[in-house]
Order: structure tokens, then C-alpha cells, then sequence
């Protein structure tokens, strides 16, 4: 081995060590940084689980008045939410909630197909937002209805939306990759 | 069709067809998204979230199965002195053949294995998917009748070889520590894995099996339809039995087109996203798979595959050149039609000149 090689050989042990101490030593601080890792906490579950504390303040009234069948009054103050918070998309959960009870199906699975769209956790069971059991029984309860009504109107092309919206939900909700 | 290859055994083929098939579903119990136990185009776009060439982090995990194949390979080539450094056959049609293979894949939303898992988990939405995917490959195997082919490879100074080996010891070493330059996402497909070492002890056995055996998706149904080899074909059929099985003993078993996971109703583009994956894959001596298990052994055109495979995983996601529930994306149709129109002028410009026969190659 003459001397060029031992030098080269020194100075790629030396660049080794420097580089390995040195991401070594970045790593360490990195872990203790909050901001650096902000990026990717922004979809954590104690993220997620401060959205879901934070959405229940927002809609408590929307949520009372839809537990007391008050649906008219339901969507005004949706409405008034929406103004104030324009991109949180748990208005259209409850605006979808709002529309099942009201008895429009049909706009109620459009509701939470929006809604999915906007914040796929809705349909990830994985995460606090999940609301797929609730879409599932929206569904059971929904198929065979919309079904018989293409029946009956075979033409009628938001029948035939609302079960497209319907079969996408189920897909949704049944996981796998995205 | 590399006319040096030896087929390898029945046995090893089944082994290796067998494990994968049961793995894919095992680890799909132990935490990975539903059907998607071992899909090389998920991975690879998971990966490449992690590496930041994309920005959602709900597709953003470091999969150490993809490491555990490479690996798994690399010891096994060495083991059985196959590790044979080769390459510089056609670098950069090679690069763009794996873009579009995993763009074909995004649009169906799973790779050839994905396609075999989500049949054998009853999910009826697959089997245009597998129909294209067959007629992509028996075009193949009509250019490669009428002598187009990518040039020969030649050895290479062994430190190519290694390369790939080495990154993959360094993305698990990034997936062990977790460093703040990473992206992984906490929800979506990202959060769905089985525990680490469980993941990577599959991928090292798949891997080293798969190396064994020579198991390839498309190189099985391409040796069928071209020189009615059935050897790999068995392999193919082997996967696709075990996880029926596993699927139906776990209960994983959901017959029909309705609430498929990852799945879409468009069989129009799921036929032609297969047919680009078929035609290509055939192209490029490979699927997806197969790509990485060459990679691991030394082949340094496979390694220039998964690199275009990886790229083209970010830009599925980044660029929306994909499916989702819904169908698929404009980009996506855009991708599929750019990629099959990649592919066939690939095939006319390799074309030998009229007259000449399959054996006058270009060197």
C-alpha cells in the first residue's frame, strides 16, 4: 500500500467520523427542538386530538341544537361558524348531520363526502376525527332507500350521485392506501 | 429475453411465491394498510414522502420491507456467489420505464403484487387490472418475438454494486432514528405498519427467496406466454393461493366490487395503467419487484429503475398523477397515456431494421 492510498484511506476514516459525529450531534438537537419538527407533527394525534377539544367548543351550540331537532336553527348558526372559521371542515360533518336529520340523504352523503375530501382523517380509524361508524350507519340505512328510489326513477340523476358518493364513502371508510 | 438465464426450480419458485403471498397478508394483520401488506409502488411512494419529494405526509413512511428485500437479496446473491455487478444497458429509457411503471400502478392504485393481494382478498375492482396487466405483457412479448430489446449490459467495477445495499442501510438507519429532516406522517396510510423488526425480518426472507428463486409477477406470466415456461407461472399462482388463504382464515376475505380499500370503480384506466405496467415491466426484464431484488444483486440498470420507480412515486403524489376512491385524477389519465406512449416509441426505436431477425441486437 504505498502512501497516496494510506493518506486516502486516513482521510476517509477522518470524514467519516466527522460526518458521523456530526449528524450524530444534530440528530440529538433536533429531538429537542419543537420547531424543527413542527412539519410533520402537524398531523399528530395530539394535534388531531387538540382539533377534535377545539371543534367541540366551536359547534357545542350547533351539537345541542341538533340534538334537540332544532334543525332550522342548527344551520343558521352553521352558518354564522362558517363565516368565522371559512376553512374548518367540520362544518360540513355538521352540516351533513344536520341534512340527515332534516331527511335530505342525498345532500347529507354529498355533506360528508366534502368533508372526507377535505380532512381524510374523518375516515381513517386510526386517528381521534375518525367518524366512519357514523357515516356506515348513514349508509346501511341509505342504500337500500336510494336503491328503490332509482327503482322507481331510473332516470333521476341525483339518485344515481348519491349512490356514487355512497359506494366512494364505503371505499373510504374500508382503508388501504391512498 | 436474456437468452443465459436458467430457470430456477419448481420448489424454490413455490417457496418464495408462498411466503410472499402469506407475508403480505401477515403483515397486513400485524398493522400495514389493508391489501396493501407488500405493494413495492406504495412503498416506494411512502419513501419517497419520507425523503421529502412530496409534500403529504399521510404518504410519508420509511417501509423496511423495501429494505428487507434489498438486503435480503444482497446476502443471498453473495451466499450463492450470484452477485454479478452489471449495467449501462440503456440508463435513461430504463429511468423513464420505471417513472411510468409506478405512475401505470398509481393509477390502479397498487403494484402487480398489490393487484394479485387484492384479488386474493376478493376485490373484483382488480380483475380489469389483471387483464391489462396480461395483455400489456403479451404485447411485450410480441416486441420482444420481433426483436426489440434494451441493449446488453456489461460488468462494472464492483462499487456500483454496493450502492444501493449502502443506501438501504442508511434508510434504515434514518428509520431507526428518526431524524428531523424526515417526514412521516401520524395518520393516513403512513401510520399503518407492522412493528419495524417484524417488517424488515419479512422483507429480508422475501427478499433472499425471491433472489433465490428469480419470482417475478410479470416475468412469470411473460415466460408463460413466451416460451411456455411455467416455473415462475407457479410462483405467481402460489402467492395468489396463500393469501386467498390467509385472507379467508383471517377473515380478510370481502367478495365484490362493493367498499373495496384503495380501490375505484374506473376499469377502463385500471386495464390500460396495467397494460403500461405490463408493457414496461416486460421492457425493462421485470416488475417493480423484481426490480428492487436485482438492484440488491448487483445490477446496477435495476438500481437506475428504482430510482426512476422512486421519482416516479413523487410525482404521482406530488403531481396527483394517481387514483384515489374516486377514480382517477386528470394527471393520472395524462400519466398513464404519456407512459404508453413512452413505451411504444421506446419499442419502435429499438426495433431491428426489417430483414434483420431477433438475434441482431445493438450493442
Amino acid at each position: 500500500m504505498d502512501l497516496t492510498h494510506k493518506l486516502t484511506l486516513a482521510a476517509l476514516l477522518l470524514l467519516c467520523l466527522t460526518t458521523a459525529a456530526m449528524l450524530g450531534r444534530h440528530l440529538l438537537t433536533l429531538n429537542r427542538a419543537p420547531g424543527e419538527t413542527a412539519a410533520w407533527e402537524s398531523d399528530s394525534r395530539p394535534t388531531l386530538e387538540r382539533l377534535v377539544a377545539r371543534n367541540g367548543k366551536i359547534f357545542s351550540e350547533v351539537a345541542d341544537l341538533l340534538k334537540k331537532k332544532q334543525y332550522r336553527a342548527g344551520f343558521e348558526r352553521l352558518r354564522e361558524i362558517k363565516r368565522l372559521h371559512p376553512d374548518n371542515p367540520h362544518t360540513l360533518v355538521f352540516r351533513a348531520r344536520l341534512q340527515y336529520g332534516s331527511g335530505l340523504l342525498a345532500a347529507a352523503l354529498h355533506s360528508y363526502r366534502l368533508a372526507v375530501d377535505r380532512q381524510p382523517d374523518y375516515a381513517d380509524n386510526n386517528t381521534p376525527l375518525y367518524i366512519g361508524d357514523e357515516i356506515m350507519d348513514l349508509i346501511s340505512e341509505g342504500r337500500g332507500k336510494l336503491r328503490r328510489e332509482l327503482q322507481l326513477k331510473p332516470g333521476d340523476g341525483r339518485i344515481s350521485m348519491a349512490l356514487e358518493d355512497l359506494s366512494y364513502l364505503q371505499r373510504r371508510i374500508a382503508g388501504g392506501c391512498e | 429475453m436474456n437468452k443465459s438465464v436458467k430457470f430456477p426450480s419448481v420448489d424454490t419458485a413455490l417457496l418464495a411465491g408462498t411466503s410472499l403471498g402469506a407475508g403480505a397478508v401477515f403483515l397486513t394483520l400485524l398493522g400495514n394498510p389493508v391489501n396493501s401488506g407488500i405493494c413495492i409502488s406504495c412503498f416506494l411512494e411512502n419513501l419517497a414522502g419520507a425523503l421529502r419529494l412530496h409534500g403529504s405526509p399521510r404518504m410519508s413512511y420509511i417501509r423496511p420491507e423495501l429494505i428487507g428485500f434489498l438486503l435480503g437479496s444482497f446476502f443471498m446473491a453473495h451466499r450463492g456467489r450470484r452477485f454479478r455487478v452489471t449495467g449501462g444497458s440503456s440508463p435513461l429509457l430504463r429511468f423513464f420505464l420505471g417513472f411510468f411503471m409506478i405512475v401505470g400502478c398509481a393509477v390502479f392504485i397498487g403494484c402487480p403484487i398489490k393487484l394479485i393481494l387484492r384479488l386474493a382478498a376478493g376485490d373484483l375492482t382488480a380483475v380489469a387490472a389483471l387483464f391489462g396487466l396480461v395483455f400489456g405483457i403479451w404485447l411485450g412479448t410480441r416486441y420482444i418475438r420481433a426483436g426489440v430489446a434494451l441493449d446488453r449490459a456489461k460488468n462494472l467495477p464492483q462499487p456500483n454494486g454496493y450502492i444501493l445495499p449502502l443506501l438501504s442501510l442508511l434508510l434504515l438507519a434514518f428509520l431507526l432514528l428518526n431524524p428531523g429532516f424526515l417526514q412521516q406522517g401520524s395518520s393516513g396510510p403512513a401510520a399503518r405498519h407492522a412493528p419495524i423488526l417484524v417488517s424488515l425480518a419479512v422483507g429480508l426472507l422475501i427478499g433472499a427467496l425471491a433472489q433465490h428463486s428469480g419470482f417475478c409477477i410479470t416475468g412469470g406470466i411473460r415466460n408463460l406466454l413466451l416460451v411456455n415456461e411455467k416455473t415462475l407461472f407457479y410462483g405467481v399462482v402460489a402467492t395468489l393461493i396463500s393469501a386467498l388463504m390467509v385472507s379467508l382464515l383471517s377473515g380478510h376475505f370481502h367478495f365484490g366490487l362493493d367498499a373495496q380499500p384503495a380501490s375505484h370503480l374506473s376499469h377502463g384506466w385500471s386495464f390500460l395503467a396495467m397494460t403500461l405496467v405490463g408493457l414496461a415491466a416486460v421492457l425493462v426484464d421485470g416488475c417493480p419487484f423484481r426490480q428492487v431484488i436485482r438492484a440488491g444483486q448487483g445490477d446496477v440498470d435495476a438500481g437506475i429503475t428504482c430510482f426512476g420507480m422512486l421519482t416516479g412515486g413523487a410525482f404521482a403524489v406530488g403531481w396527483l398523477m394517481r387514483s384515489t376512491s374516486a377514480g382517477p385524477t386528470f394527471n393520472g389519465k395524462i400519466g398513464v397515456l404519456a407512459g404508453l406512449i413512452f413505451c411504444l416509441t421506446v419499442v419502435l426505436a429499438l426495433r431491428p431494421p426489417t430483414g434483420s431477425g431477433p438475434g441482431n441486437r445493438r450493442n
